[in-house]
């Protein structure tokens, strides 16, 4: 038995670092944070709503245990409640409205009787409180010295299908509790984002003759047509400097990858598969990763943009129908059962094209489009489980998932 | 709502935590920034507003295809009564060659094209079941029309009149889940463009 802990205790050690390995064992020794509210203004509703939501962030932190009772006290009492006293980290906030109108909230975060760490947020509108809370989250987080969680405070696009042929593009935050629709009407699908900045988007239209894709400024709320092709189009991925995109095309009815140069215009196919071949990713600046039906069933392979030779990715799963790159890991979605008269499980997986291990990343339901956050500290997907749709986060490093569901429509595709 | 989902396999544990309130936010055109101490908070927020605006595009986007596509009355209705002379095509799971069972209507299909018909275009819209709205499924839609394309050129049917899309799963005639609804939801149809 000691062998055994101190192998497992070496073993762990030495793969620390790599996503593919699950940390199971960490749960417990997670410090635990009580939440206190000082609100002034606004009703018990919303006070209620200011909670959960930073209740639901600090949980997605994965950094502590969170105490779920919603207790209020007054901003300026020198302790804390006496039901936190055992916490070991007390978050108290005061929401008050001023002369303006706006949001305010006071912010202060207790550990040991002190003051760690203290802050004041504003916003002009009460309605995207969530963004206010989000941040909070991430500040808690940069306070605790954890690695970054940039897409906390990123914002999600999406295209629901909300009828036959009928689909509404929705901008949202992470937990799609505040949701904007940007285009509503029309047969609209596939978004994405067109920059890191995330201040335009592209989407494929199939209202006209042929599929389209269009580039949308959302500063300027111009609208304007990139390209068109028979059959399909569909933008799978923009590189990192926004100059260039990976996307599907079917000229002749022949589905492939090609490479879109945004100052010229000017696009390459990539692949030359009789068959299937899409969901063109950038692994890095000179590779992809794709997924194509070459060998009877679709799986995930790699190649470089400027030459022929085609590389078997995953080795694992029967059908590999989509994935996501980050650095060295790839997320891929493969399903677990291949019966046309019975609920079809697809469930995702993680590999490292450095090492040989596979993590499997959901267990239950449809589990679809995945899609690495900027910085590859957690992936995001959708999730299809009982006619409900979700958006689903899962934390690499945490071993965690978290599901935020969609009230109305089905997921179609997404972007972080 | 929440749900937490914690380790895997045996380990596996659900647990429903704190409902996050979805607040539909339907923020009018004319609402001003929202202006926020923190110069990080700004930036999401700011832009956030800014998305607004782009309400206007939706209007224009969504009816292109309409104008363009139709002409004069009668020969919407003209070829509306053709439409109902072209039969579906419907596929096994999976599957992108032509059934057995499927010939008599991809023949008696472009019969129609090549008489009462000649003068459309003729889009052939492949679609699939439900399983998956990734762009492999897409494409699987496309292949089901590249099939019936293919077929209908081999009959005779000029290539130049033929013009395909696929809708995915984002198209189903039925949206049970059984399998005689799935099996109506993977097929191709055909539609005429003057």
């Amino acid at each position: 038995m000691r062998i055994l802990l101190i192998f497992l205790f070496v073993f762990g050690i030495s793969h620390a670092s790599d996503a593919t390995i699950e940390v199971i064992k960490k749960v417990e020794s997670l410090p635990s944070i009580a939440v206190e509210d000082s609100s002034i203004s606004y009703d018990n509703t919303f006070k209620e709503s200011f909670f959960k939501t930073i209740v639901a962030d600090l949980n997605v932190l994965s950094l502590f245990n969170v105490d779920r009772h919603h207790r209020k006290t007054h901003f300026n009492d020198a302790s804390v409640m006496v039901e936190n006293k055992d916490a070991d980290y007390v978050l108290r906030y005061k929401m008050y409205q001023d002369d303006s109108g706006a949001l305010n909230v006071d912010l202060k975060l207790i550990h040991k009787e002190k003051n760690v760490l203290i802050k004041q947020y504003k916003i002009s509108k009460k309605n995207v409180f969530m963004f206010v809370a989000h941040t909070i989250a991430y500040d808690i987080n940069e306070y605790m010295q954890a690695p970054p969680v940039e897409w906390m405070k990123r914002r999600v696009i999406f295209s629901r299908t909300v009828a036959p042929q009928k689909t509404e593009i929705v901008i949202s935050d992470y937990t799609l509790a505040y949701q904007h629709t940007v285009i509503k009407g029309g047969f609209n699908i596939f978004p994405k984002w067109a920059n890191k900045n995330q201040d335009a988007f592209y989407y494929t239209s199939l209202d006209a003759k042929k599929p389209t894709l269009k580039h949308v400024n959302i500063r300027t709320g111009q609208s304007k047509s990139i390209i068109s092709s028979d059959g399909m189009m569909v933008c799978s991925d923009v590189s990192k400097d926004s100059k260039r995109l990976l996307l599907t095309m079917a000229p002749d009815g022949q589905p492939d990858v090609y490479i879109y140069d945004v100052a010229s215009a000017k696009s390459k196919k990539l692949t030359n598969y009789a068959g299937i071949d899409v969901n063109g990713q950038f692994l890095n600046d000179d590779t992809i990763v794709f997924v194509s039906g070459r060998l009877g069933y679709p799986n995930i392979f790699s190649k470089k943009i400027e030459g022929n030779s085609v590389e078997q990715m995953v080795y694992y799963g029967k059908s590999n129908s989509a994935c996501s790159a980050h650095g060295d890991y790839i997320v891929y979605k493969s399903r677990e059962s291949s019966n046309a008269f019975s609920a079809n499980t697809f469930n995702l997986h993680l590999i490292s094209t450095k090492t040989d291990f596979i993590r499997r990343l959901t267990a239950t339901g449809i589990n679809e489009f995945p899609k690495f956050s900027v910085d590859g500290d957690a992936v995001l997907f959708i999730k299809n489980y009982k006619s409900q749709s979700s958006i689903g986060i899962i934390r690499l490093h945490h071993n965690k998932n978290y599901l935020f569901p969609l009230k109305h429509g089905r997921l179609q595709a997404m972007d972080w | 709502m929440v749900i937490l989902n914690q380790g895997y396999t045996s380990m596996k544990k659900i647990i429903i935590s704190s409902v996050a309130m979805a607040l539909l936010v339907f923020s009018g055109c004319a609402d001003k920034e929202p202006v926020v101490d923190e110069r990080v908070q700004q930036e999401v927020v700011a832009q956030e507003v800014e998305s607004v605006r782009t309400e206007v595009v939706s209007g224009e986007d969504s009816s292109i295809g309409e104008n363009s596509m139709y002409g004069s009355d009668s020969s919407e209705m003209n070829m509306a009564n053709l439409e109902k002379e072209l039969s579906t095509v419907y596929f096994d799971f999976d599957k992108f060659n032509i059934r057995s069972d499927m010939q008599d209507k991809v023949t008696n299909n472009s019969t129609v094209a090549k008489g009462t018909a000649s003068s459309y275009t003729i889009k052939l819209e492949g679609n699939c079941d439900e399983w998956g709205s990734d762009e492999y499924n897409f494409a699987l839609g496309l292949k089901r029309a590249s099939s019936v394309k293919k077929a209908l050129v081999s009959e005779g049917v000029s290539e130049t009149r033929i013009t395909m899309v696929s809708y995915g799963e984002s198209n189903p005639v039925c949206t049970e889940k059984t399998r005689e609804c799935w099996a109506q939801n993977r097929r191709v149809d055909f539609k005429l463009l003057p």
